[in-house]
């Protein structure tokens, strides 16, 4: 049977096409998926030189999404989440009572932090602990690299290994 | 110049009418009292089939939901994005591309459309799968539905150079339904270029770092979690055998 093996010329139906019209290939020869193809043609043409379509990529933020920046930079070590169970994280209860605290208060009347530590103050009540999770954001654990490296050095120096120590025995 | 081409016109009649001729001699045989009395379904019951916009009814097949759940929006990292995916996703979340699903909804509706079709049509269909983590799922459910599967090392020119390998005439699939298509090595499965070589037509489920501009009918989702996979294979299996059990109804077997 005659067929094009040229891919990157037009879409298989456009060489089907082309045979047929040139008589290389019987109209009862034709493809089986031809008829099927010229019915639900599909919604953009399978060229292997369609251009790259100028779209730029969009980023997904939702409202929400400060206040779990806040949450998560005060609070560092919050456990694990599971992701099949249908209880709302740890995260997802601070928005909520984050928003309710906020929703108490005129436009900016309460400041940023002064919500922070009524919401953590709920949270801690809720959970029947008395300070889980740091209220004041000058005491939360700050965690960097330059922080983690000093800790580092600090307990090292501590320890004060020497390497001839080690070797004596 | 003028004769030979009434030659040409002569000769081609000539050769329409045997072929005439070859086609019409087996009937006469067919119709005697043989239970395979008729093979393919009438020309114009097929066409009245293509007239409908949704013939076999796989528009209710799934739900945006489904897709959801499945977890078909889960995309690759925005660094490893193909550009040619961007009119599908709907956007980054972290540096993580999200697919549109509403988009994936209409493409995949289209897909399992043509699927049903060419299953009705008695065409052959193939399945590709090139992750071993799911590689024993689409054998199976390409089983299940009757059809074939190709989840192990492309030999190159099973398509291309098929008759020499195989020692035979070797009939090819009539559609290939790659549920990645990409290969073990993060290149493009080498069966999307030869299907395009060889003039046959393709769905693929297309992932945010694949390219789909080969693909017929390109399907944008996650390809790689194990519970899409799954869905996929469920509702092309659905698909085909609906095709095929509408087949067996126009044929009264």
């Amino acid at each position: 049977m005659a067929g094009s093996r040229l891919e990157k010329i037009g879409t298989i139906y456009s060489r089907a096409s082309g045979l047929i019209q040139s008589k290389a290939l019987n109209w009862e020869d034709r493809p089986l998926w031809y008829d099927i193809y010229a019915a639900f043609p599909p919604k953009e043409e399978p060229r292997f030189d369609r251009p790259t379509p100028n779209i730029q990529l969009k980023q997904i933020f939702y409202q929400e999404d400060k206040i779990r920046a806040i949450f998560h930079r005060n609070n560092k070590k919050i456990g694990a989440v599971h992701l099949n169970s249908k209880a709302p994280s740890l995260t997802q209860r601070f928005i909520e009572t984050y928003t309710s605290v906020n929703q108490q208060y005129k436009d900016g009347e309460a400041s940023e932090e002064q919500l922070y530590k009524e919401a953590i103050d709920i949270l801690n009540r809720q959970r029947g602990v008395i300070t889980v999770l740091p209220a004041e954001i000058e005491d939360a654990e700050e965690v960097s690299l330059s922080g983690a490296f000093k800790e580092a050095q600090k307990k090292q120096e501590e320890q004060s290994i020497s390497i001839k120590d080690i070797f004596k025995d | 110049m003028l004769n030979i081409r009434n030659f040409t016109i002569l000769t081609e009649k000539i050769c329409q009418n045997i072929r005439l001729l070859s086609a019409a001699v087996p009937q006469p045989s067919s119709t005697s009292n043989n239970p395979l009395a008729s093979t393919e379904v009438s020309q114009t019951v097929k066409e009245d089939v293509l007239k409908h916009p949704d013939y076999f009814n796989v528009h209710n097949l799934f739900t945006v939901k489904d897709l959801f759940e499945a977890r078909v929006h889960y995309g690759h990292r925005e660094g490893s994005l193909d550009n040619k995916m961007l009119p599908y996703i709907y956007g980054s979340r972290l540096g993580y591309t999200i697919f549109d699903l509403d988009k994936t909804a209409e493409y995949l509706r289209h897909a399992l459309n043509i699927a049903a079709h060419v299953a009705y049509r008695g065409g052959i269909i193939l399945f590709f799968m090139r992750s071993p983590q799911n590689a024993h799922l689409v054998e199976r459910y390409a089983k299940e539905c009757g059809e074939f599967a190709h989840t192990r090392f492309w030999r190159g020119g099973i398509f291309t150079n098929a008759e020499k390998q195989f020692k035979a005439v070797t009939r090819l699939p009539d559609l290939c339904i790659f549920l990645n298509t990409l290969n073990t090595i993060l290149t493009q499965h080498t069966a999307v270029r030869d299907s395009a070589k060889m003039g046959i037509a393709t769905i693929g489920i297309v992932d945010s770092n694949c390219n789909p501009n080969l693909i017929t009918y390109p399907v944008p989702g996650n390809d790689d979690t194990p519970i899409a996979i799954e869905l996929y294979c469920k509702l092309f299996k659905e698909a085909i055998l609906r095709g095929k059990a509408k087949r067996k109804e126009h044929l009264e077997l």
